[in-house]
């Protein structure tokens, strides 16, 4: 032991803990409820992929060759609301929208699961500083929420501003974004996979150990996965 | 969900979760949080619980897994002059939990939470390879890497300046 063992055994020190925190860690305890009813969900697809969700009454609509899109959004939809899927690989056709929308569309799909971004950021990145408000309206229009994720962006004051599905849905889907880990490493392959990948599924309980980047994964012997992270 | 099993969970592994807990995200509610996200998650997955483990490696397990994921959505900052000074009875103590605070945001994630379960709760090097599904070799690696960074900034002070010893 030297001087920095003593100082960082005392740093460490459990007794920091505040009295009843057992009481009240009993007490406090959440629900998990599910963000929405998959099954109240709508996706049009044509053949190059998925073109509109909607929440609510309606129904699905697809050409021929949509079909298999709705089949995949619809289960990456169902294990993104379990909190099993962290991103979407369904193809999107984000045909006929104009080309500000396009790029704020595309710079929210960049915004990590789990975290948040106010409106004046998003007009920052796609180089408008001064456009939030029109970054907002091109948000309020995005065609395919939580595909896209709009719901990650909220105002600088930390509210949440307007969302297609409501706030509560909004609120429900930020907290189960908290959650849920992004990044999941398997102890025995040591392969770090994205929560969603087919991979990451097959991985056993016991097995999974979360990392906070891909960097810190391979500071420790992890190496990424091949089929979620090309 | 049982009541009293939760209960008992939480009192007999609450305050060194919590202070593991409290160390990596420097603030109250976030540990707190944490660490009743910890007890929930071990009850839910209690079926996966393999008598192999220790009860505390698993919930350790548990414990890293949830603090690493909420280290990942913070921001990148180096302001944690608010973090870890709620307890010391002296200035020089509070100088002291401070210095090491600042130093310790400096540590690569990974060994930082190496550090603080093995300081906390004197966990062998074998478990804390368990707990983080990496090698013994590993986890000897990063807490010396740790270390290091920890005894440079320590004695480069807390401007990078005037030279003082790690106490």
């Amino acid at each position: 032991m030297d001087q920095l063992d003593d100082l960082l055994a005392e740093f460490f020190n459990p007794a920091v803990a505040p009295a009843g925190l057992a009481a009240r860690m009993a007490r406090g305890r959440r629900d998990v409820t599910p963000a929405a009813d998959v099954e109240r969900f709508h996706i049009e697809a044509n053949d190059r992929g998925v073109e509109r969700l909607t929440y609510g009454p309606g129904g699905d609509v697809a050409t021929r060759g949509g079909r298999r899109h709705i089949a995949r959004a619809r289960a990456e939809l169902r294990e993104y609301l379990a909190g099993r899927r962290t991103f979407f690989s369904v193809p999107v056709d984000l045909g006929g929208i104009g080309d500000f929308q396009a790029r704020v569309l595309a710079e929210a799909a960049r915004i990590p699961y789990g975290t948040t971004a106010s409106y004046a950021e998003l007009a920052r990145t796609i180089g408008h500083p001064r456009a939030s408000r029109a970054v907002g309206n091109a948000l309020g229009a995005n065609p395919v929420p939580l595909v896209i994720p709009c719901h990650r962006v909220i105002r600088g004051d930390g509210t949440w501003g307007h969302y297609a599905f409501g706030g509560t849905m909004k609120t429900a889907l930020l907290r189960l974004e908290q959650d849920t880990p992004a990044l999941v490493g398997c102890s025995t392959t040591r392969i770090v996979c994205r929560r969603g990948c087919a991979h990451e599924q097959r991985m056993r309980e016991d097995r999974r150990v979360v990392f906070a980047s891909v960097a810190d994964a391979k500071s420790v012997g992890y190496r990424p996965c091949r089929v979620c992270q090309r | 969900m049982d009541d009293k099993a939760f209960a008992d969970l939480a009192e007999q592994y609450g305050r060194r979760l919590y202070a593991v807990a409290f160390r990596l995200l420097g603030n109250r509610a976030d540990a707190e949080d944490a660490v009743q996200r910890t007890l929930l998650k071990s009850f839910v997955a209690r079926e996966s619980y393999s008598p192999a483990w220790a009860v505390s490696t698993w919930l350790y397990r548990i414990l890293s897994n949830v603090c690493i994921d909420e280290l990942r959505r913070r921001r990148p900052t180096t302001d944690v002059a608010d973090a870890g000074v709620s307890t010391p009875s002296s200035a020089a103590a509070i100088s002291a939990k401070v210095d090491v605070t600042r130093a310790l945001a400096v540590v690569p994630r990974e060994a930082r939470v190496l550090l603080a379960l093995h300081y906390v709760d004197g966990l062998s090097h074998r478990e804390l390879a368990t707990i983080r599904g990496i090698s013994v070799n590993t986890v000897k690696s990063q807490l010396a890497r740790g270390k290091a960074i920890l005894r440079a900034r320590l004695e480069r002070g807390p401007h990078g300046s005037a030279r003082r010893p790690a106490r």
